[in-house]
């Protein structure tokens, strides 16, 4: 028990958390941003899934920062196609997201055959790129806690920086812009903007867009920092995670990083434990991140209904 | 009107709804098949050698045959599954987490003492069933009593229910041999008897033709099923009417575990395997979305989109062993038809061929509105 708690307590698990944090915080931004349009994107994983492979493969002929923009734009199709079925064919959004997965399921495999000349299971012999960390040894100069401070916030990759960003800048865009309120307002009550000429169909086409994008954001850096490479599922149902996440987070920006970093603290648990007390299977430690989404919903679920009673039973 | 000529215009307008339907799915179908014939030709070396296997190969021989077959009674009860739950207006996904957990108990009772008595199949059916239930009820429950999302639940739940199934596999269950990530095979009296020997056709198959008339029965015949196709189409007003919606939902979710549950047991207790091993289950629960989407979730339409869905999927199968395409590219196939059943799209030929033959393929009051 002692030296979970000295790890947990390390500097080094704290740069864990920041790694597997920033995946799902990417992917919860995105959830978020379609949810509060009043889309519920249940295709965070396929659009994450299709980040990734999208960003080992571009990452082999092109620069880092190439691939990830790449991933970027396949996210952002997939957004469009469901855009375009949900939207202009009137689709049922949840059933356009499962099958947008399903798509990503089995053409990410195939594509990764193509590449690979016939491995089904691995971009192994592909020699792709990652996303550079940020060097902030600088920082070690400055007396007394510089060391300190090299150990937290030096090293992180450049996208962890990027989705602390865009948590404030989300937020920013969501309650002190215009569109922000528009964006919100489509989500609430359709008719209302509807009726003030708020072009709704159009702020649910970006929305999805946008959401597609940071999904597969948070595929790049899965893929091109947590881990260099592709492997098939290899998401293994963190964008299912997210869309967990953005119901934990309350639906705002700064919820939804405090409910992606909780996850990530227990996505970190699940990478140390198995150095330190081999006597816990495996299985079971890969099983903690769905145990604890699950846990959280159905308490932050409770809670919530609780409060909104509560609201209810005082007009 | 008398009651002769209402009824045989109820039936005409079933038909023509019957026609409608299987037209959109066909011409879904063969979209799909266009665009993936296209990825074929341009990745393959023999594309048309390709094709022709997953068109023609699961009809070329008995064997072949009998894993088709074997295919469509298990995506029919996937397909009952996610059609109950669609035809009341919940999105669980956890029909793959029901089939672990519904194998998994299944496997206790057949490794157990009983399962090599006369007990074997019912008590190994009886238990999956039981699990299975219990798994779809849960995000029924917490829908109902928290609040809690039942789609994010459902998907949390097939997780947690396939590291279950890897841990007692890898840990508890008896083996052959230590280390091999499988069962001990189970008792004789324990294994769905085949129906064609040789073949991997079980008595699964009853039971997936069982489950449809009886998932049609209560959906059509029972006050139940009134009341669940009522609380699917309009929940506020089905509470209106003294419905409680709450308990339609809750039940409709546990009666579809049972039917994941179900499905788990013929995986496992069937001539596939007749043992229990990690990961059997081949992400074939997931089709049952597509097999109830073209099905409209009728319970009577779902063995038939079954038996072509199942065709292809056999066909991709052989497809991936005999040529150079691999069989992943059925996704693409499938997410297609997904997207185009469950949408309002109509052919673009369609208004054109109506100006040919000068009949209007819109009615003439819908036209104004439909610019």
């Amino acid at each position: 028990m002692i030296e979970l708690l000295v790890t947990v307590f390390s500097t080094t698990f704290f740069v864990t958390v920041i790694r597997t944090s920033t995946p799902l915080l990417l992917a919860t931004l995105g959830g978020l941003i379609a949810d509060l349009s009043g889309a519920l994107n249940v295709a965070l994983e396929g659009m994450m899934l299709v980040g990734c492979l999208t960003a080992v493969i571009v990452s082999v002929f092109a620069p880092w920062y190439v691939a990830v923009l790449a991933a970027i734009l396949a996210g952002a199709l997939l957004g469009a196609i469901m855009a375009f079925f949900h939207l202009r064919l009137k689709a049922d959004i949840i059933l356009v997201g499962f099958a947008i997965n399903i798509l990503a399921a089995g053409g990410t495999v195939f594509a990764l055959t193509m590449a690979t000349g016939g491995d089904k299971g691995t971009s192994i012999n592909l020699t792709s790129k990652a996303v550079p960390a940020v060097d902030l040894s600088f920082l070690g100069l400055i007396p007394g806690i510089g060391n300190f401070l090299v150990r937290m916030l030096s090293g992180h990759s450049l996208l962890s920086w990027l989705a602390a960003l865009l948590v404030f800048a989300i937020w920013y865009f969501l309650y002190r812009t215009p569109w922000g309120l528009w964006l919100r307002g489509v989500g609430e009550y359709p008719a209302a903007p509807e009726a003030a000429g708020i072009p709704v169909n159009a702020i649910r086409t970006w929305s999805l867009l946008v959401s597609g994008g940071l999904a597969a954001l948070g595929g790049a850096q899965l893929a091109m920092f947590n881990y260099i490479g592709f492997t098939r599922d290899m998401t293994a149902g963190r964008g299912f995670i997210a869309l967990g996440a953005v119901l934990l987070g309350a639906r705002h920006p700064v919820g939804a990083l405090m409910a992606a970093l909780l996850f990530g603290v227990f996505e970190a648990l699940a990478v140390v434990m198995p150095g330190l007390f081999n006597w816990i299977p495996a299985e079971l430690i890969r099983m903690i991140p769905f145990v604890v989404t699950i846990l959280a919903l159905f308490l932050f679920s409770y809670r919530a209904m609780q409060a909104q009673r509560l609201r209810s039973a005082g007009h | 009107m008398s009651m002769t000529t209402t009824a045989e215009l109820g039936r005409q307008a079933r038909f023509k709804t019957i026609r409608r339907e299987a037209g959109r799915a066909i011409s879904a179908a063969l979209i799909a098949l266009g665009i993936a014939f296209v990825i074929v030709l341009f990745t393959s070396e023999a594309p048309l050698e390709a094709f022709n296997v997953l068109l023609t190969a699961p009809m070329s021989r008995p064997r072949t045959i009998g894993l088709w077959i074997d295919d469509v009674a298990k995506l029919t009860v996937t397909g009952l599954a996610f059609s109950l739950v669609f035809q009341a207006r919940q999105f669980s996904m956890g029909v793959q987490g029901q089939v672990y957990v519904g194998a998994l108990a299944a496997s206790y009772v057949a490794l157990s003492p009983l399962g090599a008595t006369w007990a074997g199949i019912p008590l190994g059916l009886a238990a999956a069933m039981l699990a299975g239930a219990l798994w779809g009820f849960i995000p029924g429950i917490a829908k109902v009593k928290f609040g809690a999302n039942e789609i994010v639940s459902s998907l949390m739940l097939n997780y947690i229910a396939i590291e279950l199934c890897n841990f007692l596999v890898r840990t508890n269950l008896p083996k052959p041999q230590a280390g091999v990530l499988t069962s001990n095979n189970f008792p004789e009296t324990a294994v769905f008897p085949a129906l064609v020997p040789g073949t991997r056709i079980d008595i699964g198959l009853l039971f997936a033709i069982v489950a449809v008339l009886a998932v049609w029965f209560a959906l059509y015949r029972t006050s139940w099923g009134l009341k669940l196709r009522l609380v699917g189409h309009n929940a506020s007003f089905a509470e209106y009417s003294g419905i409680r919606s709450t308990a339609i939902m809750v039940s409709a979710m546990t009666a579809a575990g049972a039917l994941g549950g179900l499905l788990g047991s013929m995986f496992v207790q069937g001539q596939t395997y007749g043992y229990l091993t990690v990961l059997f289950e081949g992400n074939l629960a997931f089709e049952g979305i597509l097999v109830a989407i073209v099905a409209r979730s009728r319970p009577l339409a779902v063995p038939v989109v079954a038996l072509f869905y199942g065709y292809l999927r056999q066909g991709a199968q052989l497809m991936n062993l005999r040529t150079d395409v691999p069989s992943e590219v059925i996704g693409v196939v499938t997410a297609i038809i997904i997207l185009l059943v469950a949408s309002s799209f109509s052919l673009p030929g369609r208004k054109l061929w109506a100006k040919v033959t000068g009949r209007s393929a819109i009615p003439a009051g819908a036209m104004e509105t439909h610019k």
